[in-house]
């Protein structure tokens, strides 16, 4: 049988089909214009809500175009955003002293802006992420348009720290809480949702020569590999969460440059509320059990650090050297622990982890291969992140992986995670009781002196290491990967790592 | 005909409800609790004061009949309730999603459809040649390869390689034509790739059993060409069951792009659906289930009425 429809003729059809192709051409059309940075965000925000803790896209985006009364240097200190200075006077009531800022609108920051959004956020149904503290502010009382003094129930070292975190910028008084309307160095111009914000430089911003950038774009790029090759095939500037995989292609490549911070740790929590986890020495046999370089090496591609003591971090000055390496390896103790605890021949548990994301699942795996070294036959619970969440709230599990970032480089920033006084959360340990802590935290709350603060959180680790309600395992290094022509960006240290997007005002190409 | 496009659109709409009450009711029955999720972003400690306030602004207090009867009440009239998250109307995130899935999969079907049914019509013809067996091998490899495999290496060879397309993202046409035409060329290319196989395997298995059949054999003998027998007695009978293929393929791709949107980071209705189900976002999840069941039902009645004008014998077998 003959037919047209012949080798010639399909060859020359599909010939032409590959032809049309050639007008894509080469990708002038990527190339970057003027001084707007493309940022990719590894997620949406969730929400613009100002107060509520909406993750670190949600925090990125707020850095951009609002600002808090306090905020960090690239350097982690603490240092004034709204508020020029801020001092805590005899009663030990905090006095915030404003600058000559404006909100997106042109219209000045005052007092009683301030005070409104102290006011909203402490009220028991705002849902605001720092409701609970806010609400040892008594008062707040506003002299003049430019003064605002902020009355506690006692005095509080740690409220500025407050008043510097994502999650509690100021938004003017009267607005919606998912206001775009802020005081920061960028107003957002327009949104795609769930797919990108474009956001412009605001003129009126209070910092001279600021921001750089004439506008960021920020694309979402979910899958962490496809943010990679966007980056590495000139598509964005910025990289958000580099996979840790492709830490050395990226720092071998000479176009890119990597800064990453050890800040998150991965660490375990335990279920106190019944055996065997209830008893502190087998929580600290667990401590000994654990080989942590495997986890950093089968979890992070070697790209963390051991952690074998509280996350306080080695360049914080609340750093204790003598406990460096105070939960070790050391399977010997780890076996003779659980024997004097009463388990010679180890036991049966459940581990509540996660498949949905690798650092989770390979820590979990890591973990269970050495406790069963010790006689403790792990297994593994691996439900999808929202389940995970639910049933470290409600407490099903025995031992659960977490990882997190504290809220600050100030060791009060652990009391989420050690604070056994707090209600539940999936982020602590389940009913398990630390009253010798919880006690410790109160005091240094309540301490002015950086002197006296450091000798109250050493006791702190002290307690921490022999009660063992958590078990540190792993520092997480966490990175942002640039175009080498990207400057001024800053990757922040420690646990202020997720605010390297405050030094987004400062970075320009070039 | 008109009797049988009633019928089979009252059964569709049935479906669609059943699919509806399912899903509710399973949303509320796995775990994760959507103020708990939403306010615990971060791996933070959310206050569990502030947990029960969003409980009762998203209405999770009310008992479940309460919410299912709103909620149906709502899609009546048109309303399927806004984001857990952020407040966006759900019905307006479907309008802006919907198209952009529906764009890649109809790209793709073009694709598919102009290459596959002239490449499995001429493996047949050619049946058990060196292009046959070229062609089988090609549609073997591409039916077996994962789409997040195409994907990732079409990414390495026309971003990060040749760098003559970007590697994934999305710009509205209305915004940019170009750069949107180039950003949908590697998604759908994808989604084509998988979608030509099993059309060419379609192709060449029912042209090959048509060539059989004994009213080509009689055309042969009234003299007519080769080309006219094809045409006009093998291809558009071989139609029928590549059409109904199609169709369905189609249908599970609304729902089942997910990964190719994933890998190239094309905002389209799968993706959307993962991430509410991830929030549990319940009025976005319901909403879109429900638009890919509409869809998916309407599409199948649409391959049976479109059979039925091809090949007459179906639509009267069935009434």
């Amino acid at each position: 049988m003959t037919t047209r429809l012949n080798r010639r003729g399909f060859l020359a059809s599909t010939g032409a089909l590959a032809g049309g192709l050639a007008f894509l051409g080469p990708r002038d059309l990527l190339a970057q214009e003027g001084g707007t940075l493309r940022f990719a965000l590894s997620t949406y925000p969730p929400s613009f809500d100002a107060w509520a803790s909406s993750g670190t896209a949600a925090g990125t985006i707020k850095l951009l175009i609002h600002r808090g009364l306090l905020g960090y240097a690239p350097d982690g200190t603490l240092r004034g955003e709204l508020a020029e200075s801020w001092k805590v006077d005899d009663t030990g009531a905090w006095i915030f002293k404003l600058r000559d800022a404006k909100w997106h609108d042109g219209t000045p920051v005052t007092a009683e802006d301030i005070a409104w959004n102290v006011l909203e956020a402490q009220k028991s149904d705002s849902a605001a992420h720092f409701q609970g503290q806010l609400s040892a502010i008594t008062s707040v009382e506003t002299p003049d348009t430019k003064t605002v003094r902020m009355v506690t129930t006692e005095p509080l070292a740690v409220l500025p720290g407050w008043f510097a975190d994502f999650n509690m910028p100021m938004i003017k008084k009267g607005e919606p809480r998912d206001t775009t309307l802020g005081a920061g160095p960028f107003t957002l111009a327009s949104t795609d949702r769930g797919v990108s914000l474009s956001l412009k430089a605001w003129e009126g911003y209070y910092k001279e020569g600021l921001p750089k950038l004439s506008g960021i774009e920020a694309i979402v790029y979910a899958d962490e590999n496809l943010r990679v090759a966007a980056l590495e095939a000139g598509d964005v500037d910025l990289i958000e969460y580099v996979p840790w995989q492709s830490m050395t292609k990226i720092e071998g490549n000479d176009e890119l440059t990597l800064q990453t911070t050890n800040g998150p740790f991965m660490y375990l929590t335990f279920n106190g509320s019944r055996p065997p986890f209830d008893n502190p020495k087998v929580r600290q046999a667990v401590a000994h059990a654990i080989k942590r370089e495997d986890i950093a090496a089968a979890a992070f591609y070697d790209r963390g650090g051991a952690l074998e003591h509280l996350p306080i971090p080695e360049g914080s000055e609340f750093y204790n050297p003598e406990f460096k390496d105070a939960w070790n390896y050391d399977p010997d103790k780890a076996t003779a622990l659980l024997a004097e605890a009463g388990y010679p021949d180890g036991f049966e548990c459940t581990m509540l982890s996660t498949a949905q994301y690798g650092m989770h699942q390979s820590t979990a795996e890591v973990c269970q291969a050495y406790l069963s070294m010790i006689g403790i036959n792990v297994q593994l619970d691996l439900p999808e992140w929202s389940t995970r969440v639910q049933k470290g709230n409600e407490g099903s599990y025995d031992l659960a992986v977490m990882g997190t970032a504290a809220s600050n480089n100030d060791p009060d920033g652990l009391s989420s995670v050690l604070d056994g006084s707090l209600p539940a959360s999936f982020v602590r340990s389940f009913a398990l009781e630390t009253p010798e802590i919880s006690a410790l935290f109160a005091k240094g709350r309540a301490t002015f002196d950086t002197e006296e603060r450091k000798a109250i959180y050493k006791e702190m680790e002290k307690i921490a290491i022999d009660t063992t309600p958590m078990v540190g395992l792993s520092w997480r290094s966490q990175g942002y990967a640039m175009k080498s022509g990207v400057s001024g960006f800053t990757s922040m240290p420690g646990q202020l790592i997720f605010y390297s997007g405050t030094t987004l005002e400062e970075t320009m190409f070039g | 005909m008109v009797r049988y496009i009633a019928y089979r659109s009252l059964m569709a709409l049935f479906l669609v409800w059943v699919v509806v009450t399912i899903v509710f009711l399973l949303l509320h029955l796995i775990p994760g609790d959507p103020a708990e999720l939403l306010l615990s972003q971060g791996s933070i400690a959310a206050d569990p004061a502030a947990v029960a306030a969003l409980r009762t602004k998203m209405g999770l207090n009310e008992p479940l009949w309460q919410q299912y009867l709103s909620h149906l009440a709502g899609v009546l009239t048109g309303d399927l309730g806004a984001s857990f998250r952020d407040g966006a109307p759900v019905v307006g995130q479907i309008a802006q999603r919907l198209p952009r899935t529906l764009e890649v999969i109809l790209t793709a079907a073009i694709i598919a459809t102009t290459l596959g049914v002239p490449l499995g019509t001429f493996a047949a013809i050619r049946a058990g040649g060196k292009w046959d067996s070229a062609i089988s091998l090609l549609s073997s490899a591409a039916l077996s390869t994962p789409v997040f495999v195409v994907g990732s290496v079409v990414i390495l060879i026309f971003a990060q390689q040749l760098r003559i397309l970007p590697a994934g993202g999305f710009v509205a046409i209305s915004v940019d034509p170009v750069q949107h035409l180039k950003l949908l060329m590697l998604p759908a290319g994808t989604v084509a790739l998988g979608l030509w196989a099993v059309i060419t395997r379609m192709s060449r298995a029912t042209v090959l059993e048509v060539l059989q059949r004994d009213h080509v054999r009689t055309a042969r003998a009234k003299g007519l060409s080769h080309r006219q027998i094809l045409r006009r007695h093998v291809v558009r009978n071989a139609l029928i069951p590549v059409l109904t293929v199609l169709g369905l393929e189609m249908g599970t791709l609304i729902g089942g792009t997910v990964l190719v949107e994933f890998v190239f980071n094309w905002p389209g209705l799968s993706g959307y659906l993962v991430s509410a189900v991830d929030a549990r976002d319940y009025p976005e999840v319901v909403g879109i289930v429900m638009t890919i069941s509409i869809l998916f039902v309407f599409l199948n009645l649409l391959v049976d009425v479109v059979n039925a004008a091809l090949d007459p014998r179906i639509a009267l077998a069935r009434s």
